[in-house]
């Protein structure tokens, strides 16, 4: 009998759960590789419009590509989280969950049930927890170790992104950017403008705003002390919004007094918004030569067409409001700022707002060889601004170079001793699938990596609580020496979230997929 | 595998250190990358140097282009592979920082790419490849900036040096002892003592077909891309011009709204024909109180700039007109004519006027030019007039001045020259190889592999003059150990020479600049090891 409707079908018990982790498991083995310092980049091409995007960055990969399967979908969601929560760790979690699933599998063919699997990830999470929060390091009472700290996450970040060659010097921009937002986590304040041509090492932090527009071709190219009003206004004519509305004249005078009626009514507004007492008139849509030449007269310098995000930008940097009425004057909150000036960046001028109302404010102008090179440092580089954002918030910090990792998982296995039941192999399991992350790196650098991880385990277990792998020699080395940290904040995201996702996939026993909706008359 | 560790002592000989054993699916990836970005070099390769053969590229539009700018013949070229078009990114970076040299770099690149390969096939990993690689350009940049020799920019005849060496590898070759003065003087007459960059935008090449390119010149003053309107008997020679630059139209008047005009018998027909014109006679009148008798206008989308009518007006008030100005244009029509736009014709007055001494439509060898010379407060712009027999010609012609400014404009930026003709890699190639022995590990393995990849440069421009390459970079090798730290390829004689004394020079920005955008391109792609099919 058929319960469900045509195209509707369901997957039952063995066959779904053998889907979810076909699903998952390739999803981890795809990104897997982007792990780590020794980590290797994707090309992403586009299917419609053939664009090349070259990544590292697990958020980018996972939100690029097609999937059609409901595990998959899951893994990329949690990535997607983690992107939003932390910024970085994207990769990370998605491996750790596909690792854990990888395990789940394992335990399901030994015939334990999911839901016994599920209760012993939970008692081996809530261990590693513990022992991460335990290792955790608080410096933020001294400023100076501190943005060493910060100095050494940002670091950590970049080495294993396309700025690793560069890396001292981009962590430098990057704490300096965000300590600059004085324990503000709002990256909108850093903006970051991309132009091709010249190398990475031309990337510069600069103070203020940078909008890329050109200044109005009679106006001033500099001007101190702005007072500006920022709008979204057509300047063109007022038109009247009747759909078909049309005057009747019946000689060309009347039109041509019409055509007057129009300018002086054009005039009439140029005039409210000088009113305003303004020096600096930012427009998100055209403004036609005739205002423009107005606005000129009445030395107002005009900037036309600005971009969306960057009027709403410049509105936040220089305290102004978007007016789009200019009535009443005394209601319009004015942007200001001390110097207004025309900058070049390779071939192409900008504008350049400094010493704006948001005194943290701040631009970091990437430079690099192709379109690719300067998206993906982009992406890194905010990946970094958003982690060390967080930890400015959460100051904790905590090993890296599966330091961490290794912590956690000798942390469960002895916590795995004390259980009682078929949960101490599934706690086990948990250590297992913590210790793929080393071995993941290790991999990745082409290093042995059941050597390397067996010894790493050693140390831990004689008490050498900071030991790591040291990518560069491959052997193992002290994480605290060689600086390599990292935002406890983020470890603390990866675990809850990878073990949330796993516990999930595992106790499906039925996928459901829901007929697609009929299209009418294709 | 493994042979690589042989000899080289690693910091760790145990057994971890083993030779990178990569994948089979990554190697694949790459090496489809190599070979993809490999083609797009070796397309090119041939149009390197002073002997370097042209292109002929067909347009889907079925335009037909003759050039060898790398940046212009990559731009055509419709790469599909991910890797070349990283490389066609590539050329067009190295046009955007030193305007020059963009065939070099991905020729360069594709060098580079060609040692990764073998590096890779030997086990080392890419990103120990990649990471030595960078600090090998960082390396090379040293070594050629140490050989550079610093410019004074009133030094009129090292800049022309470095003009014609640009210029000697173009289509227009022969021209250049023509068109490197022009380049030399336009990029002068911009630069300050203190300024650190140019905006080529201050230089308008207007192209005109006719003549040839020895007509090519730099005027002083300003010509026009338009032609005056003779359509009503005009006049085309104005002494004493003021210039009027207008962004309104003198045409029947139209209102933003929809409008018709209602016509109910002959007599309204009349009235309205009347007061069109006096409508017309009344703007065009205004123009000439305030003393204009030179009228620009912009052009408009919306409706006719000028009509018959007030074509004949202006006529019988003796001014001259010249339409369809680009909104574009006004910028620098402005600042090098000293002059205001006008946007409505209340605000027109003598004040907003510009002045030249003479405007004038000259007639040459079937072509007409409006020049405009002897402006009073001219802005800091230069009008080059660029001529050729025909579009093909005149197009390669811009491209290579445009080349040629770039070259000089990179003077501004970083005021240092070093030599060319091979003579600068073939250095900065034999320093890194001796600083590739003093290193250990599989470093020292990639910087040799980088150094002899540098070796790329002297041995295409060999082969493209059709010498014999092996010959000539040993024997040019072995000039630099001997001490010669200028001798390069003179590709005209086909000798080895001090290429400083034959007057081959070349801004070190281009050298330079080349060197670290390709490595850093080298680099992503070494990096990859996946595609993944996106949205």
């Amino acid at each position: 009998m058929n319960i469900f409707n045509d195209e509707a079908t369901e997957e039952k018990a063995e066959n779904a759960r053998l889907s979810s982790f076909v699903g998952a498991l390739a999803l981890g083995d795809l990104v897997k590789s982007t792990l780590g310092p020794k980590g290797m980049n994707k090309i992403l091409q586009s299917m419609s419009s053939g664009d090349i995007n070259v990544t590292n960055d697990g958020a980018t990969i996972l939100k690029a590509i097609q999937l059609d399967n409901a595990a998959a979908k899951i893994l990329v969601n949690i990535s997607k989280v983690q992107d939003d929560e932390v910024g970085d760790g994207t990769t990370t979690v998605c491996v750790l969950a596909a690792e854990l699933l990888r395990e789940a599998e394992k335990l399901i063919a030994m015939k334990i049930h999911p839901q016994t699997i599920v209760e012993g990830y939970r008692i081996a999470s809530d261990a590693a927890l513990k022992a991460l929060e335990k290792s955790a390091v608080d410096n933020s009472a001294n400023p100076a170790s501190f943005r060493q700290d910060l100095l050494n996450i940002a670091r950590t970040t970049l080495s294993s992104k396309v700025l690793s060659q560069d890396k001292d010097y981009f962590a430098n921009l990057a704490v300096d950017a965000v300590l600059r937002l004085k324990g503000s986590t709002d990256l909108e304040h850093i903006q970051i403008i991309k132009k091709v041509g010249g190398k990475l090492t031309d990337s510069y932090l600069d103070e203020g705003f940078i909008l890329d527009k050109s200044i109005a071709v009679n106006s001033p190219k500099r001007l101190e002390n702005a007072k500006i009003l920022i709008a979204n206004t057509s300047m063109d004519t007022d038109k009247i919004k009747i759909f078909g509305a049309r005057v009747k004249v019946d000689s060309t005078g009347k039109l041509a007094e019409l055509e007057r009626a129009e300018r002086e009514k054009m005039k009439a507004k140029v005039e409210a918004i000088a009113a305003h007492g303004i020096n600096v008139f930012v427009n998100r849509q055209l403004i036609y030569n005739y205002p423009e030449s107005l606005l000129t007269e009445k030395g107002i310098l005009t900037i036309e067409h600005a971009d969306f995000e960057g009027v709403e930008r410049l509105s936040l940097v220089t305290g102004g409001e978007i007016a789009s009425t200019f009535d009443r004057p005394d209601l319009v909150k004015l942007g200001r700022c001390e110097l207004i000036e025309e900058i070049m960046i390779g071939e192409d001028k900008l504008i350049k707002f400094s010493g704006v109302a948001a005194g943290e404010a701040c631009t970091v102008v990437l430079r690099g060889s192709t379109n690719q090179m300067v998206d993906e440092a982009e992406r890194s580089l905010h990946d970094a601004l958003s982690v060390l954002s967080q930890t400015v918030k959460e100051t904790r910090i905590v090993l890296g170079g599966g330091c961490a990792e290794m912590l956690m998982s000798v942390a469960v296995d002895e916590a795995a001793k004390r259980v009682q039941g078929k949960k101490a192999i599934a706690v086990e399991s948990f250590a297992y699938a913590l210790r793929q992350i080393p071995t993941i790196l290790a991999d990745n650098a082409g290093y042995d990596s059941s050597d390397l991880v067996a010894k790493l385990r050693a140390a831990h277990y004689e008490g050498k609580s900071d030991a790591g792998l040291d990518m560069e020699q491959g052997c193992i080395g002290s994480m605290k020496t060689l600086g390599v940290t990292e935002s406890y904040k983020l470890k603390r995201q990866v675990v809850l979230s990878a073990s949330e996702a796993a516990e999930m996939i595992i106790r499906v026993d039925d996928i459901l997929r829901a007929a697609p909706r009929r299209r009418e008359a294709v | 595998m493994s042979s690589v560790a042989a000899g080289v002592p690693l910091p760790l000989a145990t057994g971890q250190n083993k030779a990178f054993n990569d994948k089979g699916k990554p190697m694949e990836v790459r090496m489809s990358n190599l070979v993809a970005a490999k083609a797009i070099s070796d397309a090119v390769r041939t149009s390197l140097g002073p002997r370097g053969m042209d292109k002929m590229i067909q347009t889907s539009k079925g335009e037909v282009i003759v050039t060898n700018d790398g940046a212009t013949i990559l731009r055509s070229i419709q790469a599909l592979h991910p890797a070349s078009k990283m490389l066609v990114d590539l050329s067009v970076a190295q046009d955007i920082e030193a305007g020059d040299g963009t065939t070099t770099v991905v020729v360069l690149a594709g060098s580079l790419l060609g040692a990764a390969e073998k590096l890779l096939q030997k086990g080392i990993h890419p990103t120990i490849i990649a990471e030595s690689f960078l600090k090998a350009s960082a390396k090379a940049v040293e070594f050629l900036t140490e050989i550079s020799v610093p410019v004074d920019l009133n030094d009129r005849a090292v800049l022309l040096r470095a003009a014609s060496t640009s210029l000697n590898s173009k289509i227009v070759s022969q021209y250049s002892s023509t068109l490197a003065p022009i380049a030399v003087s336009a990029v002068t007459r911009l630069a300050t003592p203190t300024s650190s960059n140019v905006d080529l935008r201050d230089i308008r090449i207007v192209k005109k077909v006719g003549g040839t390119i020895e007509d090519t010149e730099l005027i002083d003053g300003v010509v026009l891309n338009q032609n005056v309107v003779t359509a009503a008997g005009g006049p085309s020679r104005i002494e004493k011009a003021k210039i009027g630059l207008i962004q309104f139209q003198l045409s029947a008047p139209k209102p933003d709204m929809d409008n018709t005009v209602v016509i109910n018998d002959y007599r309204q027909m009349d009235k309205v024909i009347k007061e069109g014109r006096a409508y017309l006679l009344n703007l065009t009148k205004k123009i000439k109180k305030s003393g204009c008798n030179v009228l620009l206008i912009q052009k408009s989308i919306l409706r006719d700039a000028v009509d018959e009518t007030s074509l004949n007006f202006l006529k019988r008030l003796n001014i001259l007109v010249i339409k369809d100005v680009e909104r574009d244009e006004i910028d620098f029509l402005t600042k090098s004519l000293g002059c205001k736009a006008v946007s409505d014709i209340e605000a027109f007055t003598e004040d907003k006027l510009g002045y030249a001494d003479l405007v004038e439509e000259t007639n040459r060898d079937g072509t007409k030019v409006v020049k405009i010379t002897g402006v009073k407060n001219k802005g800091r712009t230069v009008s080059i007039l660029a001529m050729g027999s025909n579009h093909l010609v005149l197009e390669e012609c811009e491209r290579s001045l445009h080349d040629a400014l770039c070259v000089i404009r990179c003077l501004v930026k970083k005021r240092a020259l070093i030599g060319g003709g091979g003579a600068p890699e073939i250095h900065a190639s034999r320093m890194l190889s001796q600083y590739a022995q003093s290193l250990k590990g599989m470093e020292a393995y990639c910087f040799q592999a980088y150094a002899d990849a540098l070796e790329v440069i002297p041995t295409t421009l060999a082969e493209n003059a059709g010498l014999n390459p092996i010959a000539i970079v040993t024997e040019l090798r072995n000039r630099h150990a001997l001490g010669e730290r200028n001798a390069g390829i003179n590709v005209r004689r086909g000798t080895i020479s001090n290429i400083i004394e034959e007057d081959v020079v070349q801004p070190l920005l281009v050298s330079t600049s080349a060197v670290e955008l390709a490595t850093e391109t080298v680099t992503l792609l070494l990096k990859i090891d996946d595609y993944v099919q996106a949205r």
